[in-house]
Parts: structure tokens; C-alpha cells; sequence
């Protein structure tokens, strides 16, 4: 399926339609792109202002949300597609949970930033935070990229990726405990840490789900569920 | 008629009249035009299939020589071959040094139709945007660069502006956007890469603002240790004034490195919230109040129009008023006025500082706001202005999505406009309310 099959319907109109849905979701990925940039920027330079700006502007991630529900529900009523048009408007339905999901967490990550901002910096300005963090955008901007190019095979690599960053999570939380239990002071400031970057290891969850999806999309196959070397091995 | 044609008609002429008076010789007239035209047919066939299979193999030989009229056929037809095919190779080298040049070019291309569809794009683009020039062809370019910004810019096909989004295949990296027309019904988004250019200013600001921060405490130690030197008792006489001058010259520092501190502050914070509301009639009768000194300063007017409140930081607003109107009443003669002015539309809302001073000359107006610039270089500051002033009320009213405007002429005095967009602006309350504000 190329993204020029989407616009070869009979009727113009719903050809249209199916790709102004498709831009709207991008669109949506597009802003909590920016939301999760900068939340991570937010937390890494101690910038409580830019963190709580992130948190207030969530409500326009909800708001696109519910309008690309309704526009779906829309289409499903008015067009009833088949096929890969269905299989188009279920991943989109899926996506954008998703999607809103992520902007939740860095919803969460602004006001951890504006937290943590109040408090005792460490030497490295949560480097290690940064780094799951731009792992976890990078995954996410490479799932939407999937999603804008029905590619499966980049879809395929960001779903492998995800293991990464559970160990990379893994690591941090390690090391977090570590501090804890060398400075109890500390305790309440690495608390808000771990929180973070639990959230970050939840979005690179999202990201592999949209991911999933997409292959649904294009391939009409569900890998969820199912171990990579399943996947892998379908996919040979 | 062409020479070959005639030949041609000849020839077939000849062949009839020569058929029928062998026919007409044997009394068989009719059969000896037959056989004539069946000659022809199969000459005309022997050539045709000849023509044919010189097309598939591409072997003329046959046709080369002659001047028959299957020969003038294969003539015509291998020019304007030759022709075509010489004209298809200028082209395609032409094509592909222009395709050469656009991937030479470092800045990202991309051709987009009226739906922002992508037509085609350059390697720049790929290198430096992440776009895919065959994967991409077709797809709307807001689908791989996705970054809000720049959804507002494909948007609004505002050919003016640039925004600078966050680059998509390097962290740290930031991307110049610019949209400009192209041929008919085309747009060509040029995307640069401006890394270097957001570092540097960057590494700029938190220069002025690191350097602004440790000059501060060696110079409070300095002003603390001249004010208890001041007030010592048993010094001595004659080092009254030169103590006096350093004092004033330390608070003078001080209120320089305080207003570096706030420029760059005010720099690197983003559009100002909206959730504030500033009372601006307010704050002007009271700069008025603080400035208006009968006698020693020029006289300053109220003019306001309007009671429509501001959305923004009332520090900040605060300041580009003082600013404004401390320069209107240092450039102003006694005799002078200064006029302070708030009036709002649907358009917005206006905010003047007029007065009739010395003006500025033309040139010198594009180049105001700049930090530390002056009008007369040999003029030493002894007028108490930082050099600053301009420069903040500039950032401060950018950060308001604002803009400054300056008209002044030599002689005649200046006006500082500062124009406010609608939507900063709250919807005005009854005039009444108004004139009373402004009486009093």
C-alpha cells in the first residue's frame, strides 16, 4: 500500500476526505511532537516556566483528539468503508489514543520540570534523562514518519527499539534507587526523576503501539502481542 | 508542386499510358491497365515494407541515395529525427544540470503544489529536512515536517515570514523555514540550516547574562565599600567630590548591568502569557506623575481615548512606558510637551510617546533599538540614559507580539508608536469611565 493509494477512490470526495484525516492525525502527532520536545528541554535546562506552558497547552492536544474522533465517526457513518479504507480509519481511531496518551505524559514531564526546577540541580543536568528522552522523541517522530509513509519496514525497527528503552529505563531507575539510598535528602527530588522517566519509558510504549497499528494498516496483520521473532520471521 | 511529386505523377503516368497501348495492341485494353496498376501496388508495396523494416532495424540503406519519392519520405523523416533526438539530449543535460545545481545548492528546496503536495525536492532537503525526494513525491510536506509552525506558515501562504522549527533528524539542530511563490500555482519551501547561527546567539545571550552576573558582585563590594567611605566622617575634604563621582558612576553601572540582566532575560523568555490584564491608563498617568516636574522638564499631556485593557506582563509593559517617556522628557526643552496616548480599535490597540524635542535624523532611526547605540558618538551619557532603554521596550513589545514604530524629523520631535495586536487587547469598557479617568 503506497500513501498515493489513499486518494484512488471512485468518489473524489471521500479520497479527500481520507486524506484531510490522515494530515489532521499528523498534525496531532506534529504538536505533541513539540509538547515532548519541550517537556525534555523543559526538564534538562531547569526551565520551570517553559515546563508549566507544556502542561497548560495539553488541552490542545485533548481538543484535536475529540475533533478526529468525530470526523471518523463521521466517516464511518456516512461512508461505511471497506477494506484497507476501514483497516485506515480503525488505526487512526487507535492512533490518536495513543497520541493523546503521550501527550498526557508530557503533560506530566512539564510539571515534573517545573518541580524539579525549584529544586538542587545535579552536576549533569539529568543527562541521562535527556538521552532517553531524545531516544524516545526520535522514536516517536520515526513511528509518525511511518505513519505519513505507510512504511512498515521503519515501523518494524521502531517496534524492536522499544526493548532499548526499557533497559535504558531500567538503568535509570537503578541508579535512582542507588541515590536514594546513599542521600535520603535526596529522596524526593530523584522521586520526581524516576517519575519522569517513567513517563518517557511510557511513551516509547505508544510509539511502538502506533507503530503496530500502522503494519495493521498496511499489511491488515496484527503483531501485537506477539514476540519480534515473529514478526521478524513474517516478515521474511 | 514539389520536384519529386511530379517526377512521381510522371512515372505513374507513363506506366498506365505504356500498360494500355500494350493492351490496346492486343485489344485487351482493360487488362493491360490492370496489370500497369498492379505494378505500381506492388512497387508502392516492396517500398512500404522496406520503410518498415528500415523503422524496425533502423538500417537506411536502402533509402539513402535516390531522389524518388520514398526517398524524400525517409529524408524529411530522419531530420526530424535527428532533430528530436539532438533537441531531447540538450534538454535532458540541460535537466540535469539544473538538477545538479539544485542538489548542489546547501539549502534544503522543496517544490509543493496550492495543496502542499510535494512536486519534487533537492538532496539538501533530504540531508538536512529528512524528506524522501521519490518515497515523498505526493505526500503533503506537513506530513513529514510536521512541527506546528510550520503547519501555520503552509497555511497561511504568508510568503513573508520565517519560522525556525526544531530540525527532524538532528536533535540540536534547527531548521530555518521560508515559503516563497514558484511558477503557476506552485510554492518553493526553502529550509536552511541554522544551527550555527541559533548557537551563537544563544552563546551570546548567556554571555551578556554570565558576564552581567559576575561583574555584579565585585561591583556591589565596590559601592558598598565608597558609601561607608562616604559617609566616614574623618576623611578628608578634598576626596568628597572624587568619592561623590565614583558613587555615582558605580550606581550607574549598576543599573546598566540590571538592565543587560532584564534584556536578556526578556530575550530568551517566549511570547509573553495572556492571562494578565494591565491597566495602561493607569500606568501612564502615574509615568506621567513620576516624570512631570513643573519647571525643570518639559510639560507631559494625557490623551487617552481608551479604557481597553492590555493582556500581558505588567512589569514589562511598565517599563516600556518609563523608558519611552524618560527618553520623550530628556530630549524635550522645558518649553516642549510630551503627549502619552492609549487608544484601541478592532484593530488593536495603539500605545504614543510624542514629544517636541530635537529629533533624530532618518538615519539614525532603523538602528535605535540596537543595545548601546548613540545618536551622537563624541556625546558623553551625562543625560543619566543607559543606552539600553530602546532596546528592552524593543524585546519587550516583541514578546507582546507587538511592534515599535518611530517617526521623528529634526526639529520637530518624535513619535514612538507601539502598535498591539486585537487579540492582546480586552474589549473596551463605557467611555464615560474614561474621561473621568483621564481628568484626573
Amino acid at each position: 500500500m503506497q500513501p498515493s493509494d489513499i486518494s484512488g477512490h471512485i468518489s473524489k470526495r471521500f479520497s479527500k476526505d481520507l486524506e484531510d484525516l490522515r494530515s489532521m492525525v499528523l498534525s496531532m502527532g506534529g504538536l505533541v511532537e513539540t509538547q515532548l520536545s519541550r517537556a525534555i528541554s523543559a526538564i534538562v535546562s531547569g526551565d520551570s516556566e517553559l515546563g508549566l506552558k507544556v502542561a497548560h497547552d495539553d488541552y490542545k492536544v485533548n481538543n484535536l483528539e475529540v475533533s478526529i474522533d468525530e470526523e471518523c465517526n463521521r466517516i464511518l457513518a456516512t461512508r461505511s468503508p471497506a477494506a484497507r479504507d476501514l483497516r485506515l480509519i480503525v488505526a487512526i481511531i487507535k492512533t490518536i489514543t495513543d497520541l493523546e496518551r503521550i501527550g498526557d505524559e508530557a503533560e506530566k514531564i512539564g510539571f515534573l520540570a517545573s518541580n524539579l526546577a525549584a529544586m538542587d540541580r545535579p552536576s549533569d543536568s539529568y543527562r541521562e534523562l535527556k538521552n532517553l528522552g531524545d531516544h524516545v522523541s526520535r522514536m516517536l517522530r520515526d513511528a509518525m514518519n511511518a505513519f505519513a509513509r505507510l512504511d512498515v519496514s521503519e515501523a518494524g525497527t521502531v517496534v524492536l527499539e522499544d526493548e532499548q528503552v526499557d533497559s535504558e529505563y531500567d538503568a535509570i531507575a537503578r541508579q535512582c534507587i542507588t541515590f536514594m539510598m546513599e542521600d535520603p535528602r535526596s529522596i524526593k527530588r530523584v522521586m520526581n526523576v524516576t517519575w519522569a522517566a517513567r513517563s518517557l519509558e511510557r511513551i516509547g510504549d505508544h510509539a511502538k503501539n502506533i507503530c503496530e497499528y500502522v503494519i495493521y494498516m498496511v499489511q491488515g496483520r496484527d503483531i501485537r502481542h506477539t514476540g519480534p521473532d515473529e514478526w521478524q520471521a513474517a516478515n521474511d | 508542386m514539389p520536384n519529386a511529386s511530379r517526377k512521381f505523377l510522371l512515372g505513374l503516368a507513363v506506366l498506365f499510358v505504356a500498360g494500355g497501348a500494350i493492351g490496346w495492341f492486343y485489344d485487351q485494353l482493360l487488362l493491360g491497365l490492370l496489370i500497369a496498376a498492379l505494378l505500381a501496388l506492388l512497387w508502392q508495396i516492396r517500398h512500404l515494407l522496406a520503410f518498415v523494416n528500415a523503422l524496425a532495424t533502423g538500417d537506411f540503406g536502402y533509402f539513402r541515395d535516390g531522389e524518388g519519392i520514398w526517398q524524400q519520405i525517409f529524408a524529411q523523416f530522419n531530420h526530424e529525427r535527428d532533430r528530436a533526438s539532438r533537441h531531447k539530449a540538450r534538454h535532458r543535460r540541460l535537466l540535469k544540470e539544473v538538477r545538479q545545481s539544485t542538489d548542489a545548492m546547501p539549502d534544503g528546496a522543496v517544490i509543493l503544489d496550492m495543496n502542499n503536495d510535494i512536486i519534487m525536492c533537492n538532496k539538501a532537503a533530504k540531508a538536512i529536512a529528512g524528506l524522501k525526494p521519490k518515497k515523498d513525491r505526493g505526500q503533503r510536506v506537513d506530513n513529514i515536517l510536521r512541527d506546528p509552525k510550520l503547519a501555520k506558515l503552509l497555511q497561511a501562504n504568508d510568503f513573508k515570514r520565517e519560522v525556525e522549527i526544531p530540525s527532524p533528524v538532528d536533535e540540536d539542530g534547527w531548521l530555518n523555514c521560508r515559503v516563497v511563490p514558484y511558477g503557476a500555482e506552485q510554492k518553493l519551501l526553502v529550509l536552511r540550516d541554522v544551527t550555527e547561527r541559533i548557537k551563537l546567539s544563544r552563546m551570546r545571550r548567556d554571555f551578556v547574562a554570565n558576564a552581567s552576573h559576575e561583574l555584579r558582585s565585585p561591583l556591589t563590594v565596590i559601592a558598598g565599600y565608597l558609601d561607608s567611605l562616604a559617609e566616614d566622617p574623618e576623611l578628608a575634604e578634598e576626596w568628597g567630590h572624587p568619592i561623590s563621582q565614583m558613587q555615582t558612576q558605580a550606581r550607574r553601572m549598576n543599573r546598566i548591568l540590571a538592565e543587560l540582566l532584564e534584556l536578556s532575560r526578556i530575550e530568551s523568555s517566549g511570547p509573553a502569557a495572556q492571562d494578565e490584564l494591565v491597566d495602561v491608563v493607569a500606568q501612564l498617568s502615574a509615568a506621567r506623575k513620576a516624570y512631570q516636574q513643573p519647571g525643570v522638564s518639559a510639560q507631559i499631556v494625557l490623551d487617552v481615548r481608551s479604557t481597553a485593557q492590555l493582556r500581558g506582563n505588567a512589569g514589562e509593559i511598565e517599563s516600556v512606558i518609563t523608558n519611552l517617556v524618560s527618553n520623550a522628557v530628556r530630549h524635550t526643552p522645558v518649553d516642549g510637551q510630551v503627549t502619552l496616548s492609549w487608544t484601541a480599535d478592532d484593530a488593536g490597540g495603539t500605545l504614543t510617546v510624542s514629544d517636541t524635542g530635537e529629533g533624530i535624523a532618518a538615519q539614525h532611526i532603523p538602528r535605535l533599538t540596537e543595545r548601546f547605540f548613540r545618536v551622537d558618538r563624541g556625546r558623553a551619557r551625562h543625560d543619566g540614559g543607559v543606552g539600553l532603554g530602546l532596546a528592552i521596550v524593543k524585546h519587550v513589545l516583541g514578546r507582546h507580539d507587538a511592534t515599535l514604530d518611530i517617526k521623528s524629523k529634526p526639529g520637530e520631535g518624535s513619535v514612538f508608536i507601539c502598535q498591539f495586536p486585537a487579540q492582546r487587547v480586552t474589549p473596551e469598557e463605557p467611555m464615560p469611565m474614561a474621561s473621568e479617568r483621564a481628568a484626573t
